[in-house]
């Protein structure tokens, strides 16, 4: 009863999507937003009509124009500098435009584009001295400000009388400094276009890349080759430009050249990106963090006005919100991995029945023997890591190496290895199709393919995202194993969606399905996930019949069939549950059966652990990772079983000295072939009453031929 | 039901005869007369808003409006809400956008500059909202403004100065607020209207101290460095001539050095520091005075039929020399103590 | 033989002794006692300030609610005395806001890990707030007759040399025999050259960090008790200025880096009379506010830029965080 509780409330209880949720980049977010949120709402409360679209146009014409120069100022902090001179430059700017306008005559588009283009000078000032002449960034811009201030100050003088005299009646300018489309201020559409380019350009394109690599490191940056100086000062005559464009509605919306233009307007601004957590010191930043820390600053301030609360409690209460906002994002910004690293990791219910242990004496079907004692070993300490072994029609041996290699030995002898093709990341599952290309899975990166003439090409490494996840489950973050179909696609397993390759023994304590079934078609070059919530689905072997995979699911302890093709397609059904170890590779055999490799072994502890979730919790909180709970994989065996899903024959290696670890083995021409993540060897057995002909090429492809 | 008919009669009978009485009293008693105008004046009035707009609060000239504007108006059932700008054009600017959605019947204007809040003004005008502006008028002229004539406080303070330095060295100083703050360079224009009709005068120095009084006492010692035999300085507000003053002091010029600056007329702000000898004029634009003209005015239009725009006028401020004559006498200058009492 | 290299407060330096041997041969009345007096007299202040900016730039921060610091306890002095308390009590009123101010300025920095620019930033404005709202009630806090002597302080002189300037030099004479010849000074200059090794090699740098901002606000004090002195009121209004970048150019380009760990009284007070020196001279030319401001900002960028030139920085040498 208390079990079964305990199953349907894992069953249906998303423990998981918190971990998930919280990892999210846009969480780092998260605090800004929740105080924006509080802040709206209690003025909402507190003011009628706070939030009524009247006055929520007010505010956005306001916290667009200033949200130009945060903007300016995110951008120039991101590429680790900060701009003080933007409250000049903004008056300068201003005065420009109404200069144009006023004194000058000229049209309003001329004057938009005169403007921007001094604005982006006057930036360009600052770029050119930080940027070319590595001037420190914060006094430059601080004696900047001084000279456009008092630039500003002596332009005034001579042109205030007749920029406050003219009052210009341009249907343009009014529409910038007044109007909007469907009651959303102009300034607020313009804001919003640059924004989602702004968000565009720094996180999909190259120089937005350029700038957060170089606030992140710029010494990294500079030796990767980034051109620093010139991105820097490109940035700094961006924010120049930006502000010109905030400047510029200001201009349109009071037509004033007063004597504090701009004055503090630094303070302001430097206030609303650090809030909206930008951090000063570069690397860190995005649009909607200036966004929000701008509202924040606008909606507090506006609101207490509003309020009609004095000068002196306004600042009281703005600088209290800043400093708790502040401390608290700095905390969770500190602790968020930590949090994360405590709550991804959700177990979930996983019954097995009743262990049915290889023990010598049981008289299982599993029982040990020492049929590999008599392994011969090829490329021992010569290679790392060979997951899976597979032989071509030429005899020739591949295998993978941890160092992002496929490594080739040649017959008879298998003492000559050369590197067949060197892809970057962990080989995992191969296999060949009709015309020689070999297919690799790559941990971390996907589907590979290496044509005969070894040229290297990916084949896939994305496929559906599916709609309710929310990871993004579109990346293959573990492709295993694979097998391809009569018709040529591709059906390759994904063992977890939720954890990165060496942390599959994780995913393995979580005991979640979180795995699937993918198929790619060369054909049509598409990727569809055919099976999801697979407990580390990992072997995949086409069976004899052609409509149909079979596939292990290590935790699950078993092996399925998924028919593709056929009367039952679509179908899964199971075909050996209660495998007294963890499922790896499966395999063709010579005499028409197939071939599996036991990658560990199941151990009561472990099952009892699997049915009591609460329990792996804790330890997840609690312990230290290197002390947590580890499936057993130092023996493991190879099995043969038939179309029926009986056990066949089993090979141990009881003395546990040539090979306790097996991944995946692979029968040629009367020899097994024997490969093992954790293993610096490949085992070859000769096998006793085997075709000595049999090649897994001829077999699969000369058939259908 | 034979109940009911009963008090029905009485209760006619009642009726009847407190008519009676009704139509008889006014025979006998004194008669009161009905004014027909007090009438509709509480009701145009009372539960209308004022919206207040100072550049800042917390000194003396904000303070005292406001203090004014709530004993005159409050009694009326008028609201006067402030919103605080607190130097800031941007925020004063947001303020006055906000007002103007709200729909006060007037908003009081302190403006920073003469153009920040001109367009605004306008709006509001359009809107249907009276705008008062307050000492410092706006590029758009409004239905009505109250303060201080500028260019003739500069005219009189230097004249003062002018006369003081007949027969001396003829060498004054100017000490000036912010460049770019347009009453200082009112002021300055009126300075510069006596210094045309006397040539003899020489300015030494004539710098802006951004209305800071640790800069102007820079400025003043060294321009006194330069120039000991200097016989006149003209400030432009006594809040950053305390400043100008210490460094006559320091210098132990004073009294040989006439120092003029203007300003509100705040107890401890002119008189105590006039008495003491710090300054020897400082012009007052009363406060007090001011504030109830503009309370004076808030009345007149709300209860007028009068639509915003339809009419224009100014209303400026008598100046209030503060001199050692009368610096002493209580009531020359105002206590912002007793106006919010 | 070592290569003459000049370093930013070299450069600093050089430019003072053209600009004064310029003036002193221009310009009839520079040079006279008097007037070096005046000139040291008028940037007194910004030097003391400058001092608390050093202490807290040197630890690799920067303080910038010193401004709020110089104007509210000082004004909280002035006020208290205008409203009847005795002046001790007033004065010791206004130490226990200073102190309590530089120790909240200071846990922000060090314990919660704000950064400092960000929380002195809100500190300050915080601190300025509260002035308004609660304990003054005018923005120009007026002298009263309870202060009568303490005008000395900004007015009176020692040996015919004004007191501002013994209390710029007495406070040189303090901050330097503290950074230079206390452990705790020492062990300044250690967490701002490396915070992370500093704390290795067991200095306490967090409590350290608080007392570096407890300093600078107890300075703060002390110049503002000698401004307010000096002007016979404390204009809080001074808050709104400028001023607090006018303090970091004192610094910075005296040859303070921002990055920490470097520098000394002496760039302060290298700083401090070149500012002066172009302020009094320009004052006597009569140049415009603006205009001094201008010429002001193109001496201290053709500073900024020699220094650029003579001891250039690339991207392997940048320490990153030094902006």
């Amino acid at each position: 009863m208390k079990e079964v509780v305990l199953r349907l409330r894992y069953r249906y209880w998303p423990d998981h999507l918190l971990g998930e949720i919280l990892s999210k980049r846009w969480t780092e977010t998260a605090i800004p937003v929740i105080v924006l949120l509080l802040v709206a709402f209690a003025f909402s409360e507190a003011i009628p009509g706070f939030l009524s679209p009247n006055s929520l146009a007010d505010t956005a014409r306001q916290a667009a124009e200033i949200g130009f120069v945060v903007l300016g100022m995110a951008l120039v902090i991101v590429v680790g500098g900060i701009d003080l001179s933007v409250g000049s430059m903004f008056a300068l700017t201003d005065f420009c435009a109404l200069f144009c306008l006023d004194v000058l005559n000229l049209p309003v588009p001329a004057v938009a584009v005169i403007t921007i283009v001094f604005g982006a000078l006057l930036g360009a000032v600052n770029g050119f001295l930080i940027g070319y002449l590595r001037l420190r960034a914060f006094i430059t811009t601080l004696i900047t400000l001084i000279i456009y201030r008092s630039a500003y100050d002596l332009l005034l003088f001579d042109y205030s009388n007749t920029i406050a005299a003219a009052f210009p009646d341009d249907a343009v300018w009014d529409f910038m400094g007044g109007g909007g489309v469907f009651g959303v201020p102009s300034v607020a559409l313009l804001y919003a276009m640059v924004a989602i380019f702004g968000h565009v350009f720094m996180t999909r394109l190259r120089p937005g890349w350029h700038i957060t690599a170089i606030g992140g490191s710029r010494r990294s940056a500079y030796n990767s080759g980034v051109a620093v100086r010139r991105t820097i000062a490109r940035c700094y005559a961006a924010s120049g430009a930006l502000t010109a464009v905030g400047a510029l509605f200001f201009a349109a919306r009071l037509s004033t050249v007063g004597g504090d233009v701009g004055v503090g307007l630094e303070v302001t601004v430097l206030t609303a990106a650090v809030l909206g957590g930008i951090s000063l010191g570069g690397g860190r930043g995005s649009v909607a963090r200036a966004l929000v820390g701008t509202l924040i600053v606008l909606l507090i301030t506006n609101g207490l006005t509003t309020l009609s609360v004095r000068g002196g409690v306004n600042r009281m209460v703005l600088a209290g919100i800043l400093l708790v906002a502040a401390t608290i994002d700095i905390r969770w910004l500190k602790n968020r991995t930590r949090i994360i690293a405590k709550v991804y990791v959700s177990p979930t219910f996983h019954h097995m029945p009743a262990l049915l242990g290889p023990r010598v004496g049981q008289g299982s079907r599993f029982e040990q023997n020492d049929k590999l004692k008599d392994v011969s070993l090829i490329g021992l300490g010569r290679i790392e890591a060979p997951e899976d072994v597979i032989l071509d029609r030429h005899d020739n041996l591949y295998a993978g190496s941890r160092h992002g290699d496929i490594i080739r030995f040649f017959p008879p002898d298998y003492e000559k290895m050369e590197v067949y093709a060197h892809i970057g990341g962990q080989p995992l599952g191969m296999a060949f199709d009709r015309d020689d290309n070999l297919y690799v899975c790559i941990g971390g990166m996907g589907l590979y393919r290496i044509t005969p003439d070894r040229r290297v090409e990916k084949a896939t490494d994305e496929t559906n995202r599916s709609l309710y996840s929310v990871n993004d489950d579109s990346r293959l973050r573990l492709a295993d194993d694979l097998d391809i179909a009569d018709d040529g696609r591709i059906f390759f397993s994904e063992a977890t969606v939720r954890y990165e390759m060496h942390e599959w023994p994780v995913d393995g304590l979580e005991a979640r399905g979180n795995g699937r079934i993918i198929c790619y078609d060369p054909a049509t070059k598409t990727t569809r996930t055919v099976l999801r919530g697979l407990k580390f689905p990992n072997g995949i072997c086409v069976s004899r019949n052609g409509q149909s995979i079979l596939f292990a699911e290590t935790w699950g302890c078993c092996i399925k069939r998924y028919w593709f093709e056929g009367p039952k397609k679509g179908r899964v059904e199971m075909l050996i549950d209660n495998l007294p170890g963890f499922p790896d590779n499966i395999n063709l055999s010579s005499d028409g059966n197939y071939w599996l490799a036991m990658v560990g072994m199941r151990s009561p502890a472990l099952d009892l652990a699997w049915r009591m979730p609460g329990f792996r919790r804790r330890m997840a909180k609690r312990v230290p990772l290197d002390e947590w709970l580890f499936p057993n994989i130092n023996t493991g065996c190879v099995l043969r079983f038939n179309e029926a899903g009986d056990i066949l024959e089993t090979y141990w290696d009881q003395a546990g000295v040539n090979h306790p670890m097996i991944t995946s083995m692979r029968e040629h021409k009367g020899y097994l072939y024997l490969g093992g993540i954790m293993n610096n060897r490949i085992g070859r057995l000769k096998l006793g009453k085997a075709d000595p002909d049999f090649v897994q090429y001829e077999t699969r492809w000369r058939k259908s031929a | 039901m034979t109940h009911s008919i009963t008090t029905r009669w009485v209760g006619r009978l009642v009726a009847l005869s407190a008519l009676v009485c009704a139509l008889a009293a006014p025979a006998f008693a004194q008669k009161g007369l009905d004014e027909p105008f007090q009438g509709p004046f509480k009701k145009a009035l009372a539960g209308k808003t004022v919206g207040y707009v100072p550049v800042a609060m917390n000194f003396d000239l904000t303070e005292g409006w406001f203090a004014v504007l709530k004993r005159e108006l409050e009694p009326y059932g008028m609201k006067v809400v402030v919103r605080d700008a607190n130097w800031s054009t941007n925020a004063g600017a947001q303020a006055i956008t906000t007002l103007i959605s709200e729909k006060p019947a007037v908003i009081v204007v302190h403006n920073p500059d003469v153009q920040t809040y001109a367009k605004l003004i306008q709006r509001a005008e359009k809107e249907g909202i009276f705008i008062i502006q307050i000492n410092m008028g706006s590029a758009f002229r409004s239905t009505a403004f109250v303060g201080a004539n500028w260019i003739e406080i500069g005219e009189r303070d230097t004249q003062a100065v002018v006369d003081f330095c007949k027969g001396k060295s003829n060498k004054i100083a100017v000490v000036q607020g912010a460049l770019s703050a347009a009453a200082s360079a009112y002021t300055l224009k009126g300075v510069e209207n006596v210094l045309a009709k006397n040539p003899d005068v020489k300015v030494v120095s004539s710098q802006a101290a951004d209305w800071d009084a640790a800069k102007a006492k820079a400025i003043t010692q060294t321009v006194l460095k330069q120039n000991p035999d200097l016989c006149g300085i003209v400030g432009f507000w006594d809040g950053m001539d305390i400043g100008t003053a210490a460094a006559v002091k320091e210098a132990g010029l004073t009294g040989k050095v006439f120092v003029a600056t203007s300003g509100g007329g705040e107890q401890k702000g002119a008189c105590d520091l006039v008495k003491s000898g710090a300054f020897d004029l400082d012009l007052s634009y009363d406060v007090p005075t001011q504030g109830a003209d503009m309370a004076a005015l808030v009345k007149w239009l709300v209860s007028s039929d009068m639509k915003p725009g339809t009419v224009k006028g100014s209303v400026y401020t008598t100046l209030i020399p503060v001199t050692k004559a009368n610096a002493g006498i209580d009531g020359t200058c105002w206590k912002l103590e007793r106006l919010k009492q | 033989m070592k290569p003459l290299r000049l370093t930013q407060q070299g450069i600093v330096f050089s430019i003072f002794i053209v600009l004064f041997a310029g003036f002193s041969a221009f310009l009839p009345g520079f040079l006279t006692t008097a007037n070096m007096l005046t000139l040291l007299q008028n940037v007194a202040v910004l030097g003391i300030l400058g001092l608390a900016m050093a202490i807290v730039v040197i630890g690799r921060g920067i303080d910038l609610s010193l401004i709020a610091a110089l104007a509210v306890p000082p004004g909280v002095v002035l006020q208290l005395v205008q409203d009847g308390d005795s002046f001790s009590y007033a004065l010791l009123m206004a130490t226990l806001l200073t102190l309590a101010f530089g120790l909240i300025n200071g846990w922000l920095i060090a314990y919660a890990e704000v950064p400092s620019i960000f929380a002195t930033l809100a500190s300050g404005l915080f601190l300025a707030g509260l002035g308004q709202a609660a304990l003054f009630k005018l923005d120009v806090v007026q002298w009263s007759p309870g202060l009568s002597g303490f005008e000395k302080l900004g007015q009176g002189n020692v040996l015919g040399i004004p007191m501002p300037i013994v209390m710029f030099a007495g406070a040189c004479a303090a901050v330097g025999l503290f950074l230079r010849k206390t452990r705790l000074g020492v062990f300044i200059y250690a967490v701002g050259d490396n915070p992370f090794a500093a704390r290795a090699t067991g200095i306490p740098t967090r409590p350290l960090i608080v007392l570096q901002y407890v300093l600078a606000a107890l300075i703060g004090l002390i110049a503002g008790l000698v401004l307010a002195a000096s002007v016979n009121s404390m204009p809080t209004r001074i808050y709104n200025s400028t001023l607090i970048y006018d303090v970091i150019l004192v610094v910075v380009l005296g040859g303070i880096g921002l990055a920490g760990g470097r520098g000394g009284v002496l760039n302060v007070v290298i700083g401090t009379l070149l500012i002066g020196t172009m302020l009094n001279g320009m004052t006597i030319m009569d140049v415009s506010y603006s205009g001094q401001n201008l010429v002001k900002g193109v001496v201290l960028l053709i500073a900024v830029i020699a220094d650029s030139f003579l001891n250039p920085r690339n991207e392997e040498t940048a320490q990153q965080g030094d902006i």
